[in-house]
């Protein structure tokens, strides 16, 4: 750590040597790194050490920054005691944290409603979220997809849908967010239960419901069974998905030709732009895989923090809170990187600069949630292309 | 519409008259509810596909499925067989419990069954090489959209069923296996061989849970959880029929599969009952018939 900070002295020229030995900024991050969700913990921490190592190439006025970082366990009570550790006796004013949305919101209503402490959640895609405007997260929430569908159906021409969703909070909350959005007619909207050997009722009341577009919330096992039906009922619908209805598994166990046009929206990177290019391989040379969007949300939420600490008057919750929208929001000039952002904050204000993240334009509107980047992905030839993306 | 929707209910019902009788079957003659059977469907399914991937389809086609296909279905049934004798040996047979002491050794072998199929196939889906088929042209003019595959469940559970019939009517073996089910102390002190009665009762049993379970796999997918999560309707059906009764069971099944693909029709006369409560309908009906008769449709009055 010292040697990186000595380098940074030279590298930003003579005059200022004094700068390099102020003490390092500590946020602090409660992370998965155990337990059911400790997959994505794992990438959170490869995103976090790579955006680590770009804020600190550059430095924040010529201080480290650093990241104390917590176990949640994957659980409320985990996540709850290591926001406590961070908050009470780290004192840190700004909280990454944590994976699961549950999480996410326990630690945010047991430990930081009422302080200034600024919470910025990594992977938390659960609608509940959006109530609570304190609580940031860089994620999008789950609704952005259902916006999306609701406006390609629309666009495809379509004004009557049918729409069968999984019997459970994520399928029921997606469903009633697509309903809220579209404006045509919704011909059949019913759940169906998981791991049912037979969806022949469901497939047989959409196609008598005389929508010609089918839209599927739900999850690959149920859809291949789905499609399987559709394919030897005969039936040749338009097909619209969710993400979780997509993946190999369908593309596995459905007969070629069966999904052909079928469009699906998914969360994803911009994998199109330099910014993302470069992170991915960062990535790659670092740990000889490639990136998931798991581990660019947690590198965006640790170069949000460095720019909200740059931008503050001073490090603590109630100034970083005043700036830490501010950064990334339109208006001011876009850049894709800490360091261009940080020269523009060098001297100019919070609202000089839009950050573009490596996960999306980020954006955080009134409720603390991120702009969503879909991208809409088309079957052709029995495989997904990507066809389009979008931002909603 | 309604001819379609019967259509189905006649290909799910084969099914899961396949998997009642054996459960009904080793009710009757060895006395506990077996928990375990819906996993015996399971490997009875993966068997298939092991085979039907080692032996490929053997050139002839019939009603869409290959050769190889019926192939795998013997080695389906042959190996849920011997694994149900192996479980009945090492395990059923030594043990010296009461009827719910065996039912619960069976919960935890229906684990054991299904962690050994996870260990082996991992726990996504998957199914058969052979290709899905469109639906039969010359039906369609009746609004009738099954398959050849799904004629082929059909036929192929009519025959399995008409040949068990034929066995316990007509066989030496049906005519002990009916006399040990009524009463196990005669049967024995009549000069019975009850061990090797009970032993051919679970090879029937299990082989027709593996022909189910093979079916199961072509109708739906297969997964480690297929027959498991199947054999609450099984119980429904052995149950509305009458337990311990074959032909209770082969009825009871039928209505439940029946019942289950039919629950479209209340709301196209206007009962607001969704498909989702395709399951708790089945389990309503149960109820109120046992409310009336206790033992069951096929059951004997007590």
């Amino acid at each position: 750590m010292l040697k990186l900070t000595g380098g940074v002295g030279i590298a930003g020229l003579a005059g200022c040597s004094g700068s390099s030995g102020n003490e390092a900024y500590n946020i602090g991050m409660v992370d998965a790194q155990t337990g059911s969700l400790s997959a994505f913990g794992e990438r959170n921490q490869r995103g976090k050490d790579l955006a680590l190592s770009a804020v600190n190439e550059v430095g924040i006025g010529g201080s480290d920054l650093q990241v104390t970082v917590e176990d949640s366990g994957s659980e409320n009570q985990g996540g709850i005691s290591a926001a406590q550790k961070l908050v009470n006796q780290d004192g840190v004013p700004f909280l990454i944290g944590a994976v699961g949305s549950g999480v996410s919101l326990a630690i945010y209503e047991s430990v930081i409603e009422g302080t200034d402490v600024v919470q910025l959640s990594q992977n938390s895609t659960g609608l509940g979220l959006t109530e609570f405007p304190g609580l940031l997260r860089m994620s999008p929430p789950g609704s952005t997809q259902a916006t999306a569908l609701a406006d390609i159906i629309g666009e495809d021409g379509y004004d009557e849908v049918a729409l069968t969703f999984v019997n459970n909070d994520y399928g029921r909350s997606l469903a009633e967010a697509f309903t809220d959005a579209w404006d045509g007619s919704v011909a059949y909207n019913n759940s169906h239960d998981q791991e049912q050997q037979s969806y022949s009722s469901v497939i047989s009341e959409m196609n008598s419901s005389s929508a010609d577009a089918w839209l599927f919330i739900t999850y690959q096992a149920e859809f291949g069974k789905m499609v399987n039906e559709i394919f030897s009922k005969g039936y040749e619908p338009m097909l619209y998905g969710a993400d979780s209805a997509q993946g190999q598994n369908v593309l596995d166990n459905t007969p070629d030709g069966s999904m052909d046009g079928m469009k699906i929206v998914v969360p994803s990177a911009p994998v199109d732009e330099q910014n993302y290019k470069d992170f991915a391989s960062a990535f790659e040379s670092e740990y000889d895989q490639s990136p998931t969007s798991w581990a660019a949300y947690a590198y965006d939420c640790v170069i949000n923090a460095a720019l909200a600490i740059q931008a503050a008057d001073a490090f603590t919750g109630a100034a970083l809170g005043e700036v830490v929208r501010e950064v990334t929001r339109p208006e001011g000039e876009q850049v894709t990187t800490f360091e261009a952002a940080s020269d523009i904050l060098a001297d100019g204000s919070p609202s000089d600069v839009d950050y573009q993240g490596v996960s999306g334009p980020i954006d955080f509107d009134e409720n603390g949630d991120p702009v969503g980047f879909l991208q809409v992905l088309e079957v052709q030839d029995h495989s997904y292309e990507g066809v389009d993306f979008i931002s909603s | 519409m309604v001819l379609d929707l019967l259509a189905s209910g006649l290909v799910f019902s084969s099914i899961i008259v396949l998997g009642s009788i054996g459960l009904s079957l080793v009710y009757s003659i060895a006395d506990f509810a077996n928990f375990a059977h819906g996993d015996t469907m399971t490997i009875g399914a993966y068997t298939s596909l092991v085979t039907f991937g080692a032996v490929g389809g053997l050139g002839v086609t019939v009603l869409g499925l290959p050769l190889g296909f019926f192939v795998a279905l013997l080695a389906g049934i042959g190996v849920a067989a011997f694994v149900a004798v192996v479980t009945e040996k090492l395990v059923y047979d030594g043990m010296d419990l009461d009827s719910i002491g065996l039912l619960i050794a069976s919960i935890g072998l229906a684990f054991i069954y299904r962690a050994v199929v996870q260990l082996g196939f991992g726990a996504q889906s998957t199914r058969y090489g052979i290709g899905a088929l469109r639906p039969i042209e010359a039906l369609l003019p009746y609004g009738v959209r099954v398959t050849q595959h799904d004629v082929a469940i059909v036929l192929s559970a009519a025959v399995l069923v008409t040949g068990l019939h034929v066995l316990l009517q007509y066989s030496d073996l049906g005519r002990k296996m009916r006399a040990m089910a009524d009463n196990p102390d005669l049967a024995r002190v009549s000069g019975i061989r009850t061990d090797r009665v009970k032993l051919w009762t679970w090879i029937i049993g299990a082989g027709l849970a593996g022909a189910g379970g093979a079916f199961l796999g072509l109708y739906s997918q297969l997964t480690p959880r297929m027959g498991f999560n199947l054999l609450l309707l099984i119980f429904a059906a052995v149950i509305l029929g009458g337990i311990g009764s074959v032909y209770g069971a082969m009825l009871g099944g039928f209505l439940i599969g029946m019942i289950n693909q039919l629950t479209p029709l209340l709301s196209n006369v206007g009962i607001p009952i969704g498909i989702e409560y395709a399951d708790a309908i089945a389990f309503v009906i149960m109820v109120v018939v046992l409310l009336f008769r206790p033992n069951g449709i096929a059951g004997e009055a007590s």
